[in-house]
């Protein structure tokens, strides 16, 4: 196990991590939003833990608190994005489609550029030697782990709940939700949050991990990656983004000579699964599922 | 500001901005037939500016898999111009097959084509690392032969600026407006294009084969892109496979500022974004990359359609 | 008779095209309200904008006295106005007990927190959700089919369940767009007695827009009439159908 741990450590909390990213644009998603704007909300999250626990200004606080200051940065991480995404959210989500994409990634850009060149942020080169929370990095395995449980249960209940269905009829068909009394503009905003939310908590718990930050965690080519784990995996049911993070980040890992490529990889598969896997593996099975379900149930009809 | 720092702004904004017009333009004519973004013109702008490097000197580039591969032919600066532009024009045909027919064919919902075409152009940038490597390409300065690289201006003791390569920026782009315009406007393929744009179906009802239009579109576009690309080499450098992204994403700001599927608004848009990067004064010059994105979210929270643009009308 | 529902100079203009122009007119409470006119006359785009799905460009209504113009679509809808639509626009991706389901939402107010960890308030108002659901599943005959994704209805099955979504708003009037379409006759004389049923079960007022004359004629109380946008007449169907602008909008019946 130990062994294990060694060389993997680090390979199983990066699909931990990516999966939780994938999951915070699963949020939007199941209003039917197209939102690119995780990465944004990504680097803020990692700058505020790097910032509480890297400058002079915040050393009485991190010595009176010991390892405390890193949940609370976890914490600060959660509220500034959750204001943030309120006030870029509530403009932004009254946009449909396209406009809402491309409004997203604008935001993107403009956070990374902003980021690049402010001085608490450390400008080109950011923030670097920030303080670990464990020795090991596979320790790491015990704040992203459970983060990911409580978060697929927290979609699980979702999906079951009152607010689940409104997400669902707003996806189906906006207009007709309105209609039957949903104020969809409200519930996107809300699941738009809460995606954000996730994706600058996950920063926060990664730039110990990382041991550096810069502008470069926050970039259009990161949101690419996230929308290909939720395609792939599939964008309608939970463990969809979990299935395609892992299988995008772990088998390029695991078949070494595909390493190099995993860039063209993500790049084929995104071609490739919007053609023939538009509903992403998880899709595909369950269609599988209820064909071979209509095929037995058929067969008995004949007998 | 004074007056000459002011003219010296305005040219820099009109040259870098007629680009942006031009590599806009191609998101346009996409946009105006399908109705989608593609998301691979960047790849193409980038393609067009490596092409066009190749051709003009003779060789392909530093580093990567075809690393000092010597060309066994070599080009003056214009033909290199549109040999590059007409190759990225074929592979922005590549690009319709790849990504986009597939999904036409399956009737499927355009945020998908969105998608694809990402894929394309990461696979497409990619590649590019792959085969010429990651450093910067700079052309090299007598690519034009016996043209002095620059013109001086004298205003008493202060200067203005003038490059060859703004002159030729912006001569290259008001000779492709007046010939996309008047291509578009006058000719019975331009009529065709603009048939298929306002009604696809109707068109093809009226014998006009929509596929064959949607290919010509898809050259065109890559054509354009492919053009800005290489201009934009020729003035700045190539400075990597991923240079085409910024310029990528800064065209939606152009498209979306003019409103999509505008052609005046695409012109329109790219001017006024490089003249705003132009008068941001140089304290603040690392910020002039945002610029272009604060627009874009500016226009899209006060008039989504643009300047030039129509409503999107929702039918109920 | 107390009036339910008046429209006010209610216009509405896209560019240079007068789509609903000075419209006026009054419903009582427990009408069946007729909306006829060639087509284009400007029906849909009414119901639109009583519904708050389009917005007014000029003129007012109000429903029970309370004005409405400005308000957006589901406000609209939690005051009580329910509505089908034209062209079916019923959540396909979901079951059909879902689809009658997310009308309550307006009658419902759990939120984020009490659904994800399940407090018994919550707990309680699902299951009053699920047994209301089923309720009108039962009164439109669709209760075996509760499972099924709403896309694999038939037509005239799909449009009954719209229907049944839009009762589940639990609405003082129901807007009917040609909820008749692609029926055949007996379907239609089955359509016409569970509107009348409804019309007196819950009390509700009906407005209907329709294509079928006949039927128009038949169920309605009072019909008004469309064409370009004006409202040409006002009136009980008899007299609507004998009135000389009428018959020249129309040129003879369907």
């Amino acid at each position: 196990m130990e062994e294990f741990l060694q060389n993997y450590g680090f390979l199983v909390v990066t699909l931990l991590q990516q999966s939780l990213l994938a999951l915070s644009l699963y949020f939007p998603l199941m209003t039917g939003q197209l939102s690119l704007a995780s990465p944004g909300f990504y680097a803020l999250g990692g700058y505020i833990a790097a910032i509480m626990l890297t400058v002079d200004g915040c050393a009485g606080v991190r010595d009176y608190l010991g390892w405390a200051i890193f949940p609370l940065g976890w914490v600060a991480a959660g509220i500034v994005s959750a204001v943030l995404a309120l006030l870029v959210g509530i403009p932004a989500l009254r946009l449909r489609g396209i406009y809402l994409a491309l409004g997203t990634i604008a935001f993107v850009e403009i956070m990374r550029v902003l980021f690049l060149n402010m001085e608490i942020t450390g400008g080109a080169i950011g923030i670097f030697d920030i303080p670990q929370l464990f020795e090991e990095r596979w320790s790491y395995i015990l704040v992203f782990g459970p983060l990911l449980i409580a978060t697929l249960l927290f979609i699980y209940r979702l999906e079951r709940s009152r607010i689940g269905r409104a997400y669902k009829a707003i996806r189906e068909d906006e207009l007709a939700a309105g209609a039957m009394g949903i104020n969809a503009t409200r519930y996107k905003v809300q699941a738009f949050v809460i995606g954000a939310i996730l994706a600058g908590i996950v920063g926060a718990m990664s730039a110990p991990f990382l041991n550096t930050w810069n502008a470069r965690q926050g970039t259009f080519d990161a949101s690419v990656s996230y929308l290909a784990y939720v395609l792939i995996g599939g964008s309608r049911s939970l463990f969809g983004p979990l299935l395609g993070a892992t299988l995008l980040v772990a088998l390029p890992e695991l078949l070494r000579p595909l390493k190099d490529a995993r860039l063209i990889i993500n790049g084929v598969v995104l071609v490739l699964a919007s053609i023939y896997l538009p509903q992403g593996i998880v899709g595909a099975m369950s269609r599988l599922k209820r064909s071979l379900f209509k095929i037995y149930a058929a067969r008995g009809d004949d007998k | 500001m004074d007056a000459v720092q002011f003219l010296q702004n305005f040219i820099n904004g009109i040259s870098i901005g007629s680009v942006y017009a031009i590599f806009a333009l191609g998101y346009t004519l996409v946009f105006s037939i399908l109705g989608i973004i593609n998301f691979a013109h960047g790849a193409v702008f980038t393609l067009g500016a490596y092409l066009t490097y190749s051709l003009a000197v003779g060789r392909f580039g530093i580093g990567g898999l075809l690393a000092d591969l010597q060309i066994p032919f070599q080009f003056s600066f214009s033909v290199s111009l549109l040999i590059g532009s007409i190759l990225s024009g074929l592979a922005g045909v590549l690009v319709e097959r790849c990504a986009f027919r597939p999904l036409r064919s399956r009737g499927a919902d355009p945020l998908l084509a969105l998608v694809s075409s990402l894929g394309v152009a990461l696979v497409a940038v990619n590649v590019i690392q792959y085969l010429v490597g990651s450093e910067i390409y700079s052309f090299p300065s007598d690519v034009y032969g016996d043209i002095r690289p620059a013109f001086v201006i004298h205003f008493g003791e202060k200067l203005v600026v003038v490059r060859t390569v703004q002159m030729v920026i912006f001569a290259v782009s008001l000779l492709v407006l007046a010939l996309l315009g008047y291509m578009i406007g006058y000719t019975r393929i331009g009529k065709a294009l603009r048939a298929v744009a306002e009604n696809a179906s109707t068109a093809s009802l009226l014998g006009i084969n929509v596929d064959r239009f949607i290919l010509y579109t898809f050259f065109l576009s890559g054509f354009l892109g492919g053009m800005a690309g290489s201009l934009v080499g020729t003035s700045f450098g190539i400075a990597g496979p991923y240079f085409g992204v910024s310029y990528g994403l800064k065209g939606l700001a152009v498209i979306v500022m003019g409103g999509l599927g505008s052609i005046p608004g695409a012109v329109l848009g790219g001017l006024i974004i490089g003249l705003a990067e132009a008068f941001v004064p140089s304290e603040y010059s690392a910020y002039k990359e945002a610029i272009a994105f604060a627009f874009l979210f500016a226009v899209l929270m006060i008039r989504p359609q643009g300047f030039l643009g129509r409503s999107q009308m929702q039918k109920v | 008779m107390s009036i339910i529902l008046h429209a006010e100079r209610l216009c509405r203009n896209f560019g240079g095209l007068q789509a609903v122009d000075a419209v006026s007119f009054s419903v009582e409470e427990g009408e069946i309200f007729g909306l006829i006119g060639p087509n284009g006359a400007g029906k849909t785009t009414l119901f639109n904008l009583l519904t708050g799905l389009t917005p007014v460009s000029s003129g007012t209504f109000n429903y029970k006295g309370k004005f409405l113009t400005g308000l957006p679509p589901h406000r609209i809808a939690g005051l009580g106005i329910g509505r089908t639509f034209q062209n079916i626009r019923l959540f396909k991706g979901l079951s059909a007990l879902e689809n009658v389901k997310i009308s309550r939402h307006t009658r419902t107010g759990s939120g984020l927190v009490s659904g994800i960890f399940g407090f018994p308030a919550s707990c309680r108002e699902e299951r009053l959700v699920e047994e209301k659901a089923r309720e009108v599943l039962k009164l439109i005959g669709l209760s075996e089919r509760a499972e099924e994704l709403a896309g694999n209805f038939s037509y005239g099955d799909q449009r009954r369940l719209e229907i049944g979504r839009a009762l589940a708003l639990d609405p003082k009037v129901l807007l009917l767009d040609e909820p008749a379409a692609g029926m055949n006759t007996a379907e239609k004389q089955n359509l016409t007695a569970f509107i009348r049923g409804v019309r007196k079960q819950f009390s509700l007022t009906v407005l209907l827009i329709e294509h079928h004359v006949p039927l128009v004629m038949g169920l309605c109380d009072r019909v008004a009439v469309l064409d370009f946008g004006k409202l040409i007449a006002v009136g009980e169907p008899a007299d609507v159908q004998r009135d000389p602008a009428v018959i020249e909008a129309y040129l003879g019946a369907e």
